[in-house]
């Protein structure tokens, strides 16, 4: 028995011998809550991919935490006079992670890959009017157009360059090389990614050695694993409940940006009394958008107010408001010839639990004003295919993310031949706008004046009822210096070599 | 006994071509498609056509199954569509966790539950015996993810050698290391980041594991051959453990085979809390994006493992009771 005994102890005694599982001051740990689909920029949808995309591999251009666009492996650019080309100088002196020289032909190769149908590459539509791609140097290529297209830089923005003795290799997509300030090691997918740090970064030796990735789905366990310090960062749905919590502790700082995205009502324009404006506006009137926020999204997010996010310069905060009013609904509808009980709405959403109190709460302001919902959920892919292919719905609640220059924030939404124009909507005199808009300098005068407009028209006529503007929220220990919160998620550690953690 | 493997591994064939039937159908007739999930929403009907037909998703239901039965025979299970990674990839690199976690719950479910069912049915109406089943009582009626937390907020959190999350190392490495290098800092990893994801999943097991075993022993001991040995003159200890204990083990044992199976795929809640990156998350992920190669892939392996398991376990009757006899 005594044997037993000494033999249990001796276990106990090795099993304490390991070390605690904190990250030292030599590693950096992300938690996040999705893992990436996989390291291939020309093939990725998805904000998990991104993010890690770009700690690896480098846009010409990138976004700053105020949405502009500086400088990445390109040091400045310039559009043709004739504004159907636009060229960019590359940074000399930037290397592949495996010492071959970046040079403009990786940036040509990159472009042409997403343009070729053949390799289905799903942005291939952010550089359709993209007609050739000359190098002109080393360190200058040349990007012909088509037609007139203002926002392309905004796309190569959203495109880290691949290189070209590489990108073809079989594995690419799982074990990626890029010129970004982290080197992928290794990757167990589901559970972590490790990255060291870039000595001959063209932006600086990174202060912290390595980099990882954790991937924790259920934010509970994430945010105690956060809390005991085995997480330096944690990302991704802040448990809301707890976030007042959070910023009263004063070992962890929270920070939150507008972000860039919202949600919406979509309506269907075509049928029944949906067709009449007045009807959609009365729907947008009894959204209530502040309750929502507070207590659907536990307060992370703002009241919807158009199709342009508020961290964009383009952002027009003078349009039509719709702030919560069943009285005004009321008369909207009276003014339409529609009394209580008349119309009956079919609202369809995916299983998201966001969406589905949504729809419960719309459904309850709506009966309040007459108007009867029936809601139905359906599973995510069966809901996309309905809203995508068919018109047999009255209104649906999605979702859009990323929206960063004002064309592809609304042209594919709202002009009638639009890809994404669910509804059916139509106004000629937002058609000639927004095509207008896609040939003028971004930074005009002009510019923002047809946006402006824009903008009035669909707030005013209500395709969509903007519900909620997305807010990124983040979370770290205060030990960790030199990070701002991104609008953009997938640039939210595009400068993770400046990032200092101190403990 | 060889011949009755080969038989029921022969049984095999049938079962599995049925489930994959099964699934395949369940996969393609579900509502929701993988290429347009894939391209998303700027995807034009030109993109969607391409790669419906690359993945051959523009072909007869038939034509497809018989394809992908073709390939897997051949022991390839296809290509993730979301990820183009192989799915046997895909499928293998989780498989170590999730056998390991599986081992380590049932593991845990034996070594407290047979004893908790010794000692209830041996003090029978005693406090011990109330006692057992109270803790099978609530082990059974907790879920595993409560219990998975609340052990994170109250354990780990307060101890600095029980991780969170995640796994590192394995069991199966660090016993490699430990035989071949006499260095027990491997298998010491591995098991502290199995311990509390096996002991969330091991807790409801170990409380069937209990129930049944005194319920079993109770049954064996009230019968003529245990009075004879008892009449020998045999000590109490000799008679529970090596006379009654043994045939009282036969169902448990069955009940321990079908719940590993379970915990093969079932273990999903668990794995996610955790984070283990387990076969579970995969073909759960794989669900909610349509990924078909990988559902179909997956459940076909869960499906055999599972029943190799079974088979296994009727094997092992044979062991426990040198009576039955495999022809």
């Amino acid at each position: 028995m005594r044997r037993q005994l000494s033999f249990v102890l001796a276990v106990l005694l090795m099993l304490t011998l390991g070390g605690a599982a904190f990250a030292a001051n030599d590693t950096l740990v992300i938690g996040t809550g999705a893992e990436a689909v996989g390291l291939e920029p020309r093939l990725e949808t998805d904000v998990p991919s991104f993010e890690r995309i770009n700690v690896i591999m480098e846009p010409l251009v990138k976004f700053d935490v105020e949405m502009n666009i500086v400088p990445a492996l390109a040091t400045s650019w310039d559009f043709g006079d004739d504004d159907l080309s636009l060229s960019f100088d590359l940074r000399e002196g930037v290397t592949w992670h495996d010492g071959t020289p970046f040079t403009a032909e990786d940036v040509k190769y990159t472009f042409e890959w997403v343009l070729d149908a053949a390799n289905a590459a799903p942005n291939r539509g952010l550089y359709a009017d993209v007609s050739e791609i000359e190098v002109v140097n080393d360190h200058r290529v040349t990007f012909h157009l088509g037609s007139r297209y203002a926002f392309l830089l905004n796309n190569i923005a959203r495109m880290p360059i691949t290189p070209a003795h590489d990108g073809d290799r079989a594995d690419f997509r799982q074990s990626p090389i890029g010129t970004g300030p982290y080197i992928l090691q290794s990757w167990t997918r589901d559970d972590r990614m490790t990255l060291k740090a870039n000595e001959n970064y063209w932006g600086g030796k990174p202060n912290v050695p390595n980099l990882v990735f954790r991937t924790v789905p259920e934010n509970s366990t994430r945010l105690l694993a956060f809390e005991a310090g085995e997480i330096d960062i944690f990302q991704g749905g802040v448990v809301p409940q707890e976030l007042s919590r959070l910023e009263q502790d004063d070992r962890f700082a929270v920070q939150r940006a507008p972000g860039t995205g919202y949600n919406y009502l979509g309506f269907n324009t075509k049928v029944g009394a949906l067709s009449d404006v007045r009807v959609r506006q009365a729907l947008s009137y009894v959204i209530n958008r502040k309750g929502i926020v507070d207590r659907v999204l536990a307060g992370i997010g703002t009241p919807g107010i158009g199709p342009i996010p508020e961290a964009l310069p383009w952002f027009n905060p003078d349009v039509m408001r719709y702030d919560y009013s069943p009285d005004t609904a009321k008369e909207l509808l009276a003014d339409a010839g529609y009394k209580p009980g008349d119309i009956n709405i079919r609202l369809f959403t995916n299983e998201n639990p966001d969406r589905m109190r949504i729809a419960e709460i719309l459904q309850f302001e709506a009966k309040q004003v007459g108007i009867n919902v029936d809601v139905t959920i359906e599973e995510w892919g069966a809901y996309l295919s309905r809203v995508q292919e068919t018109d047999d719905f009255d209104i649906f609640i999605l979702g859009w993310s990323g929206q960063l220059d004002p064309d592809r924030a609304m042209i594919r939404q709202f002009h009638t031949d639009g890809a994404n124009n669910y509804g059916k909507y139509s106004n000629k005199q937002l058609d000639t706008l927004l095509e207008y808009g896609r040939t003028v300098a971004p930074d005009s005068k002009e510019s923002f004046d047809v946006y402006n407009t824009a903008q009035e028209i669909v707030v005013r006529e209500v395709p969509y009822g903007f519900i909620n503007y997305s807010e990124e929220v983040g979370l770290h220990h205060k030990y960790i210096k030199n990070w701002t919160v991104h609008p953009y998620g997938a640039g939210a550690w595009q400068d993770v070599h400046l990032m200092v953690k101190d403990k | 006994m060889s011949r009755y493997i080969i038989r029921r591994l022969l049984q095999l064939i049938p079962l599995l071509v049925g489930i994959s039937i099964l699934v395949f159908l369940l996969v393609h007739l579900s509502p929701g498609d993988p290429i347009r999930m894939l391209l998303g929403e700027d995807a034009t009907a030109d993109d969607v056509a391409r790669l419906n037909e690359v993945y051959g998703f523009d072909q007869p239901l038939y034509v497809q199954y018989f394809r992908w039965l073709l390939n897997a025979v051949r022991g390839d299970l296809g290509v993730s569509i979301r990820q183009g990674i192989p799915v046997n990839t895909l499928i293998f690199e989780r498989l170590g966790a999730t056998l390991e976690l599986a081992l380590a719950s049932v593991v845990i479910a034996i070594i407290l539950g047979i004893p908790l069912g010794i000692i209830a049915a041996v003090k029978r109406g005693s406090i011990w015996d109330y006692l057992s089943m109270v803790i099978a009582l609530i082990g059974v009626s907790t879920p595993g993810f409560w219990l998975g937390l609340i052990l994170l907020s109250h354990v780990a959190l307060k101890t600095d050698w029980l991780p969170m999350f995640g796994r590192d190392g394995s069991i199966f490495k660090g016993i490699w290391v430990l035989f071949t290098q006499f260095r027990f800092d491997e298998l010491s990893k591995g098991i502290r980041y199995v311990l509390l994801p096996a002991f969330s999943i091991g807790t409801g097991m170990m409380a069937i594991i209990t129930r049944l075993t005194r319920s079993s022993l109770l049954e064996v001991l009230g019968r003529d051959y245990i009075r004879t040995a008892r009449a020998k003159g045999l000590s109490h200890q000799i008679v529970v453990l090596k006379h009654a204990l043994r045939n009282a083990l036969l169902p448990v044992i069955t009940i321990i085979g079908i719940q590993f199976g379970a915990m093969l795929g079932g273990a999903v809640v668990t794995e996610t809390v955790f984070a283990w990156p387990g076969v579970g998350r995969l073909i759960i992920n794989a669900i909610s994006q349509r990924d078909f190669p990988i559902i179909q892939g997956g459940v076909l392996m869960m499906a055999m493992i599972f029943t190799l398991v079974n088979l296994a376990v009727d094997l092992s009757y044979a062991l426990v009771n040198p009576r039955i006899r495999y022809e």
